[in-house]
């Protein structure tokens, strides 16, 4: 090919027919699209897949960052399951903890629905109910911590001042009420979404059903048990899932408010992953509790998809 | 529906129990900033529902104690780098998945599934490959694990689905290249997508909590929430400055949140049913 003129390179580009151009071309745009969908790959591959994988593996090994690694079998997952006390707390905290999502979803459908009636400043309402929602979590712990403060706490004061109680409730120091009372707090923060994604819901039902069904004569009631809920079920799953998974990752609101006290009584597994992994340095042990964890979570969350009927996360893939 | 035809008489049951509500949901607002103006600590009992001699002494006691300006300087370099990498990362992604091409059921499965993947289920494998790529104690390493977030993509996906294909097809006889077709044509037609993306990867940036807490060593790198959570386990009773540091921190994010309250509610409703 060096000694083409250019000459014969024209005449050669001329003869040349025309479909090979398109489907260079074509090939051209196969190539580009992959490239396009690299650097968001790698960063799932590298922050999501890979670790996925990396957890397990660890999961079976003896390991910390300054001894090589020795295969370990079943050794974790042992420890949790048969002698770790702490493990089965945070287990069963976090199912209580997941109690957040079906509580607060009742109530913001209580909320959307009233919102979504035609009275005046209803937007300003909206508002202000989803204001605690983009706040900083650590803020909120905060905040609430102050609240619950068991001397000069904002709570014991309108307590005591009505007469409901005689000794101030230490909220967040006593075993019975810390998890409640972190639990109270995650809901005031999650509500307003809550309320959002319903009220979407219920707007875009079409207003002709209710409608037709007065005109049949169904009342309030039966409205709402016929027509809202089913045709909410899609906005109330999306909660359920998005609630369940804002459950598993509340970490940040536990550290600032109780950082799993007393004892472990408001231990979740989260808490206790990055406890052991940063604290305690048991990388391993870790691992395996972060997979079980994410079995759990996946447990529910197709639990969670068939209790909706079963087609809730399906996406139209073209 | 029935509301349509309630008169005044109806409605104020509805207005009553929403001032209820909407109360209720401030009173922690109210009180983190009275506290913040008042300073009141441990000690005053019972505590005053309106401030007593509000004073900005706190919010000056904070401002010298902490380094205010450096925190947010590093939460607003990191929130900078998620949002350009969301943008450009989405934005490639979300065209390449308008075409059709070999494989793209598998890279659709594969991005659906990595988002039923909590980020917290992977800290400690994303810590150690942070440490192995040197980025631990760095912005980069702090913005990394958010360079792209999944529903974003499909945001940007639903967006250019609606742009008519024909308008491409002739953009692309005039001889466009495929990035001048994303960069002059798609993202311009697709301004709420955009929206979306920038306001949803900074709140998700600005607010994240665990994984700077695990990978940042310095108290020079701390972001926001690192540095109000630091200040609350070193000066448990330093109330008032406490409160006023809160109330600094907490203001950025619902200034913007306030701002942009319809972009921010029309990305999460779309952002959210997309998931």
């Amino acid at each position: 090919m060096a000694t083409t003129t250019p000459e014969e390179a024209i005449a050669g580009a001329l003869r040349r027919p025309r479909k090979p151009l398109i489907a260079k071309r074509r090939h051209r745009q196969v190539v580009l699209t992959y490239l396009f969908l690299i650097p968001a790959a790698t960063v799932f591959i590298l922050y999501r897949l890979i670790p996925l994988g990396w957890n397990f593996v660890l999961s079976f090994q003896f390991w910390s960052p300054t001894a090589p690694a020795e295969f370990a079998g079943l050794y974790h997952y042992e420890e949790m399951f048969l002698f770790d006390d702490v493990f089965r707390d945070a287990l069963k905290n976090t199912l209580i903890y997941m109690l957040t999502a079906p509580i607060g979803i009742i109530m913001a459908l209580g909320l959307a629905m009233l919102v979504n009636s035609q009275i005046r400043s209803r937007g300003l309402y909206r508002t202000l109910i989803f204001l605690s929602y983009p706040l900083m979590t650590v803020g909120v712990g905060i905040i609430w911590r102050w609240l619950y403060d068991e001397k000069v706490g904002l709570f014991n004061f309108i307590l005591r001042s009505l007469g409901l109680i005689d000794e101030p409730i230490a909220f967040l120091e006593s075993f019975s009420t810390a998890l409640a009372s972190v639990m109270a707090a995650a809901i005031w923060q999650i509500l307003g979404f809550f309320m959002i994604i319903l009220l979407t819901g219920l707007q875009n039902i079409p207003e002709h059903l209710y409608e037709a069904a007065s005109i049949d004569g169904a009342n309030r009631w039966r409205q709402f048990y016929r027509i809202t809920l089913p045709l909410l079920r899609p906005s109330i799953f999306l909660c359920l899932i998005i609630g369940i998974i804002a459950s598993f990752t509340s970490f940040d609101l536990i550290f600032v408010m109780t950082n799993g006290g007393p004892g472990h009584a408001t231990e979740l597994l989260i808490t206790y992953i990055y406890r052991s992994a940063f604290q305690l340095s048991q990388f391993d042990y870790a691992g395996a509790l972060t997979v079980v964890m994410f079995v759990f979570f996946i447990t529910i969350a197709i639990l969670a998809n068939f209790v909706a009927g079963g087609d809730a996360g399906k996406v139209d893939i073209n | 529906m029935a509301s349509r035809s309630m008169n005044n008489y109806r409605r104020w049951p509805i207005h009553t129990t929403l001032i209820i509500v909407c109360t209720l949901m401030l009173i922690p607002f109210y009180w983190v900033i009275k506290t913040s103006l008042t300073g009141e600590n441990l000690f005053s009992y019972p505590p005053a529902i309106l401030p007593q001699n509000p004073n900005p002494y706190y919010f000056v006691d904070a401002w010298y104690f902490v380094p205010f300006v450096r925190f947010f300087a590093n939460s607003v370099i990191v929130a900078g780098l998620a949002i350009t990498a969301n943008l450009i990362l989405n934005a490639l992604a979300g065209y390449a998945l308008t075409r059709h091409f070999a494989g793209k059921r598998l890279v659709v499965l594969v991005l659906l599934s990595s988002m039923m993947i909590p980020f917290h289920a992977t800290i400690i494998p994303a810590y150690l490959i942070t440490r192995e790529l040197g980025l631990l104690n760095t912005h980069l390493g702090l913005a990394l694990p958010a360079f792209s977030h999944v529903v974003l993509i499909f945001v940007f996906k639903a967006s250019f689905d609606a742009v008519p294909n024909s308008l491409i097809e002739a953009a692309r006889l005039d001889g466009l290249s495929e990035w001048r077709i994303i960069y002059k044509i798609m993202l311009p037609l697709a301004k709420p997508a955009v929206a979306t993306n920038i306001i949803l990867s900074f709140i998700w940036s600005w607010n994240d909590f665990l994984w700077p807490l695990m990978i940042i060593r310095d108290v020079d790198m701390q972001t926001l929430p690192l540095g109000l959570s630091t200040f609350q386990s070193y000066f448990e009773d330093t109330t008032g400055s406490l409160y006023a540091f809160s109330v600094m921190v907490l203001a950025p994010g619902l200034l913007v949140f306030l701002l942009a309250q319809k972009e921010f509610i029309r990305g999460l409703t779309s952002g959210a049913s997309k998931g």
